[in-house]
């Protein structure tokens, strides 16, 4: 068969018998190549080189199997009665086959050949039916626009090849089944009317509650983190404070162990307000926790010290920790001023926590 | 790893030790049981086969001998007989055997659709479109169809076989394996293809299911002609259509 094309096809090239000889005589013997170049020197301006060159063969095998894959992907297309791509394709496949000299070349080109004899069966068929014939392509274009295809807008591509851009709509399939039931007698499906307790329900509500507590969780942790950290920079904060007031307090009875310390003296700071109303505070800790007690001196006037202090017991003071008496000590700036007049406090028995002199004597 | 215990239930079992029982043995069969027990027999079978065609894959007889009829499988082909009958007359569906050799069954309604009351409860199920354009090619081109066509048509549709559809998932083994044990369609391989190649046919449940001159309505329609323009298919749908309304 591809002798009788080729006599067809070369018919305007030089020396169509020789060729057809030389074919002939390619297949009677058994491999010396060198025979088949004078056969198509004449005709195609090739050399002896271009029919040993392994680099070209290979590159004719591969035109001829890229133009056979080519031929089975666009089968639809060449098969379309609106265009002549059958005829292309067999032009290109002449071209392809004046360069052929080995049984497999030509074996691929048989390979394309029954390929294109397929085909032109196929659309010989067509001719045939009477009415239309059917175009798949063309059908599922129609089938898209019934299914609601939102065309993008764009330029003019009404080409046949160019399939329609555009996205289908989430229901399309199921318009189409919709219609397509129609067509078909199946038998309804087994269920339970009135369902079964498979029920969907329960998903969702997972879901949302998994939702709703994950905030909720995750503000409360940030809210607890954040209370401790305060309370216990806070607490901190307030345990040094007395513990630094009581190494002060410690301090100053064992220089001077017999005098007694006033306890205005102790806690007022003459340079500022708040700082008096502080150690009022963090001497409260003191005497709440039994390290030190507030006592009445000779002159009814409150004085402080540490529980181990051998000091003169007082009237009215019981010992052990296990009497607590409370009371509640106000102060306001006036009487705070008037305390530092009186007392002629001049400077704090207790300095600032930032400054970190430790007073020794006072 | 669920669909995979349940092929196997479905391929296990071969029917061997079933031999058709004989008119004598059958009749005595049937006299040593009451017709009470006989009738809740059948009732059970045909509640077995209506859950199993949920599926739409074919209803192995085996199967039905093994959990439902059981002792009574020497009365075997008077229960399935009974059963049919119920079938049609109280339910308008009929009992096919689609696999003479293996023996199976599928249900095939008689009833005519009644365009306003569809049958099928359910919203349009997308698969249902997909094979209504596997088999409306099919019909179109006369029957048979190479592999490729129906993959370039469903290539058009969005629907691409090495690639996971939003709708349908691997459309592949939907439709050369699902659509196949359901006998929706049939793939088979072309005898002396080098690489090997499968036509597609219309399966027995299509045959059986499909209103061929309502599909080729529907194909009219969409291509704005009059199901005439067609003459070939046109006929054919004729020829079915007569055939069909015998019941």
């Amino acid at each position: 068969m591809s002798e009788t094309r080729r006599r067809t096809n070369r018919g305007p090239l030089e020396n169509p018998e020789a060729q057809r000889n030389g074919v002939a005589g390619h297949s009677g013997d058994t491999g010396d190549e060198d025979e088949d170049a004078p056969r198509a020197a004449g005709s195609s301006g090739m050399t002896e080189e271009d029919d040993d060159d392994p680099a070209e063969r290979r590159q004719l095998r591969h035109q001829y199997r890229e133009l056979i894959n080519s031929v089975q992907q666009n089968r639809e297309d060449i098969l379309s009665p609106t265009n002549n791509k059958l005829t292309e394709v067999l032009e290109e496949a002449n071209r392809l086959f004046v360069n052929v000299r080995q049984t497999r070349e030509a074996a691929l080109d048989a390979q394309f050949l029954v390929l294109a004899t397929d085909l032109g069966k196929e659309k010989a068929n067509q001719l045939h039916a009477d009415g239309s014939a059917f175009d798949p392509s063309a059908y599922a274009e129609h089938l898209l626009s019934f299914m609601g295809l939102n065309r993008l807008e764009e330029a003019e591509d009404s080409d046949e090849e160019g399939a329609s851009s555009g996205y289908l709509p989430q229901d399309a399939w199921r318009k189409l089944a919709k219609r397509a039931e129609n067509c078909f007698r199946t038998t309804p499906s087994f269920h339970f009317m009135l369902g079964s307790f498979l029920a969907e329900p329960p998903p969702p509500r997972q879901r949302v509650e998994r939702q709703r507590r994950a905030p909720v969780k995750e503000a409360k942790r940030i809210m607890p983190t954040q209370l401790k950290k305060m309370e216990e920079s806070h607490q901190e904060a307030t345990e040094k404070e007395v513990e630094r007031i009581l190494g002060y307090l410690q301090s100053y009875h064992t220089d001077d162990p017999t005098s007694p310390i006033s306890y205005y003296e102790f806690v007022t700071d003459p340079t500022s307000f708040s700082r008096t109303v502080e150690n009022i505070f963090h001497v409260s800790f003191l005497i709440r926790d039994g390290m030190a007690k507030i006592y009445q001196d000779r002159d009814k006037l409150p004085c402080i010290g540490t529980k181990d202090m051998s000091s003169p017991v007082p009237e009215g003071e019981a010992e052990g920790s296990s009497s607590r008496q409370q009371c509640v000590i106000s102060i306001s700036p006036r009487s705070w001023k008037e305390i530092i007049e009186v007392f002629g406090i001049k400077e704090p028995m207790i300095s600032a926590p930032n400054s970190a002199t430790f007073a020794g004597s006072q | 790893t669920c669909q995979r215990k349940y092929n196997f239930l479905m391929e296990e079992d071969e029917d061997v030790s079933f031999t058709q029982p004989s008119s004598s043995q059958l009749q005595r069969g049937l006299d040593r049981l009451t017709p009470a027990q006989v009738d809740r027999k059948v009732a059970e079978v045909v509640q077995f086969i209506l859950i199993k065609d949920q599926k739409k894959v074919p209803i192995k007889r085996a199967d039905i001998v093994k959990n439902v009829i059981k002792e009574y499988k020497n009365i075997y082909p008077e229960i399935i007989k009974r059963a049919n009958m119920k079938f049609e007359k109280v339910f308008g569906f009929q009992l096919v055997e689609v696999d003479p050799k293996n023996h199976a069954y599928i249900l095939v309604n008689k009833l005519e659709q009644n365009p306003r009351q569809p049958a099928v409860m359910s919203p349009g199920h997308p698969k249902t479109g997909l094979l209504f354009v596997i088999l409306s090619v099919i019909f179109m081109k006369g029957g048979v169809v190479k592999e490729p066509v129906v993959w370039n048509t469903l290539k058009k549709l969005r629907v691409d076989q090495g690639e996971k559809h939003e709708e349908f998932g691997d459309v592949k083994k939907l439709v050369t394996e699902e659509f196949v044990r359901q006998r929706y369609l049939e793939y088979t391989r072309i005898p002396h293809t080098e690489p090997l190649e499968h036509e597609f046919r219309w399966g027995v449940r299509a045959e059986k299911e499909v209103d061929k001159m309502k599909m080729l309505e529907f194909v009219s329609q969409v291509h704005d002609q009059e199901p005439q323009t067609w003459t070939k298919q046109y006929k054919e749908a004729m020829a079915a259509k007569g055939g069909s309304s015998r019941s």
